[in-house]
């Protein structure tokens, strides 16, 4: 990546994990709903993060994304700090988050979906190509490209709001429940191509509520309880009912 | 009256209050904000037609614009920028406060007598066509209108910056959460709405030749409650509203008898009544949300 591999051996962070919180911290008019988290996401890694109703999944990225004040802690991406930044400077800085229920923009086309999602691209790579790319990761696009968006089913929207938010070409890629209410097969579709994602090394941070799937995609999840991290599980414990059971109830 | 003379007057009343409207409905879409305010923009454009028309149409004209954005874009950075987090209620209210708060500057500033000057005088004369006499600034109007309309329409469906204000408008969050800089886009879309407010006070100043401390006020009350009846949260639908209310006051004044025609805001307003009673949300109501935190 640069011509003076020496000096930037020193000064690069490769050591420092990608994604690094610390103490993380949210309040909702005083009330914490996220209560000093702390964890990290390496390079290439996949993790996940997992946790009842209410335990503060969604608070935790959203402040991650800018999108929600932290009152206090950190998070770096790859040493930059992100707290204190809007979202729209926090996807310049490299950090993408697919918000809980798809938001889709109904009225416009998947096509204007998709150059909404790079708006603020960070690759030289052209747009089209960029396009052509997700649409091979999401054929269906490519099909319904001048239809409005609100008029795709659930499973469809979900892609697309993969699909536009990888067109900023984040490092970081979170996505908060991307199964909610998506069947099986669709639910599949979304997890084969975040797995394509995953592996053409893209950072995954992934929200989820059913516990097994998460633990089983992941290359560490952690379970988040009432706004604290109580355990951090490998695809081992994915059927390690003892385990499942602590993490959902505590220990 | 000729019918076909009072279809043109009511076409470009209709028209006028179409471009008021669709620069409140602009607003509205990415800010939740009904711009009472609107109104003084249009005024303070006016008085700069007024006090530069000596200086030659053409130089006139660009300062009235000019002034139109700025005061437009100011509202944005002075007022409604720290005012973003709040609930529409109090946006209202703030709007409320500046335009009073301007037409006392204006008044202070100006005098509350009107100011005079020939604006464009040239275009107050009527031209007949196919033996109907019509005034050309209906003529002109109703062109201007055209030729702005089609430009917002392209800019909003062709550009990026338009498309990125339409997805603001729907969901101004998840729009961030790509990457839409909020404080941008508001901007854009306040300038935007400045621009069609100054455009307005030319037909109005070429109208009136007169212009005071209140003058945009009537415009704006009625353009406001046209975009409500059309449904302020699409842009269509203030539009409509919007032109409707001047179509249907023009029309009651060319055509209610002698004696009812002093009623006419009433019989405009009972069909606003009605409207509303059959489609609370508007006439082309949309279903955005808005989340600007
Ligand atoms: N905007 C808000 N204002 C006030 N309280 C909130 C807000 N958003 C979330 N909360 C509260 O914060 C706590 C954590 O909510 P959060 O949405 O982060 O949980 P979650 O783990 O994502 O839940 P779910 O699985 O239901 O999505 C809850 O008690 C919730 O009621
Ligand atoms: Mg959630």
């Amino acid at each position: 990546m640069s011509d003076l591999p020496g000096k930037v051996a020193a000064t690069t962070p490769t050591q420092t994990p990608l994604l690094d919180v610390r103490d993380l911290e949210v309040r909702y008019s005083g009330v914490p709903a996220v209560k000093g988290v702390s964890f990290h996401v390496d390079r290439g890694e996949t993790v996940g993060l997992i946790g009842p109703n209410g335990a503060g999944k969604s608070s935790t990225v959203l402040a991650l994304a800018g999108a929600v004040r932290a009152s206090s802690g950190s998070a770096t991406l790859d040493g930059v700090e992100l707290t204190g930044h809007s979202p729209e400077e926090v996807v310049r800085l490299g950090l993408s988050l697919v918000p809980e229920g798809r938001n889709m923009f109904d009225g416009l086309t998947v096509t204007e979906n998709l150059r909404l999602g790079a708006v603020a691209r960070r690759s030289e790579v052209p747009l089209t190509a960029a396009i052509a790319e997700v649409v091979e990761l999401f054929p269906i696009l490519g099909e319904f490209r001048d239809r409005p968006a609100g008029l795709l089913s659930g499973g469809q929207q979900q892609q697309l709001a993969i699909a536009r938010t990888l067109l900023a070409a984040p490092r970081m890629l979170i996505l908060d429940e991307p199964s909610l209410g998506l069947s099986p097969t669709a639910v599949d579709v979304v997890f084969d191509a975040l797995g394509r994602i995953r592996d053409a090394g893209t950072s995954v941070l992934v929200v989820e509520q059913r516990a097994e799937f998460t633990i089983a995609f992941c290359d560490r999840t952690h379970v988040l309880h009432d706004g604290r991290l109580t355990l951090a599980l490998t695809p081992g414990a994915a059927h390690d009912a003892d385990l499942l059971t602590k993490a959902y109830f505590g220990s | 009256m000729h019918f076909g003379q009072s279809l043109i007057d009511a076409l470009s009343l209709g028209a006028l209050y179409a471009l008021v409207a669709l620069g409140i409905g602009l607003v509205f879409g990415v800010m939740r904000l009904a711009n009472f305010a609107h109104g003084e923009i249009i005024t303070g454009a006016a008085y700069a037609l007024i006090f530069t028309w000596h200086l030659g149409p053409v130089v006139s004209v660009f300062v009235s614009l000019l002034v139109g954005v700025v005061l437009a874009i100011l509202m944005e950075l002075l007022v409604f920028r720290r005012l973003r987090t709040t609930t529409p209620a109090t946006l209202l209210i703030a709007s409320f406060g500046l335009s009073f708060l301007l037409q006392r500057v204006y008044e202070a500033l100006f005098g509350t007598n009107v100011r005079t000057a020939p604006v464009a005088s040239g275009l107050a004369g009527t031209v007949t066509v196919l033996g109907l006499r019509l005034q050309i600034l209906s003529l002109v109007t109703i062109a201007l209108t055209a030729v702005l309309l089609l430009a917002v329409h392209y800019f909003l469906t062709r550009t990026n910056l338009g498309l990125q204000v339409r997805a603001a408008s729907t969901d101004f969050r998840t729009a961030r959460l790509l990457g839409v800089r909020a404080d941008r886009v508001i901007m854009l879309t306040f300038g935007i709405s400045g621009g069609l407010a100054a455009v307005v006070a030319f037909v109005m100043t070429v109208q009136t030749g007169a212009v005071g401390p209140t003058f945009g006020v009537p415009l704006t009350v009625l353009a406001l409650v046209g975009a409500v009846i059309g449904g302020i949260d699409r842009v269509i639908g203030s539009l409509v509203g919007g032109f409707l209310m001047g179509f249907a006051s023009s029309f009651f004044s060319s055509w209610l008898p002698e004696g009812i025609v002093r009623f006419r805001d009433a019989f405009v307003f009972l069909l606003v009544i009605l409207v509303l009673l059959v489609k609370p949300a508007g006439l082309l109501a949309g279903s955005g949300t808005v989340e600007r935190t």
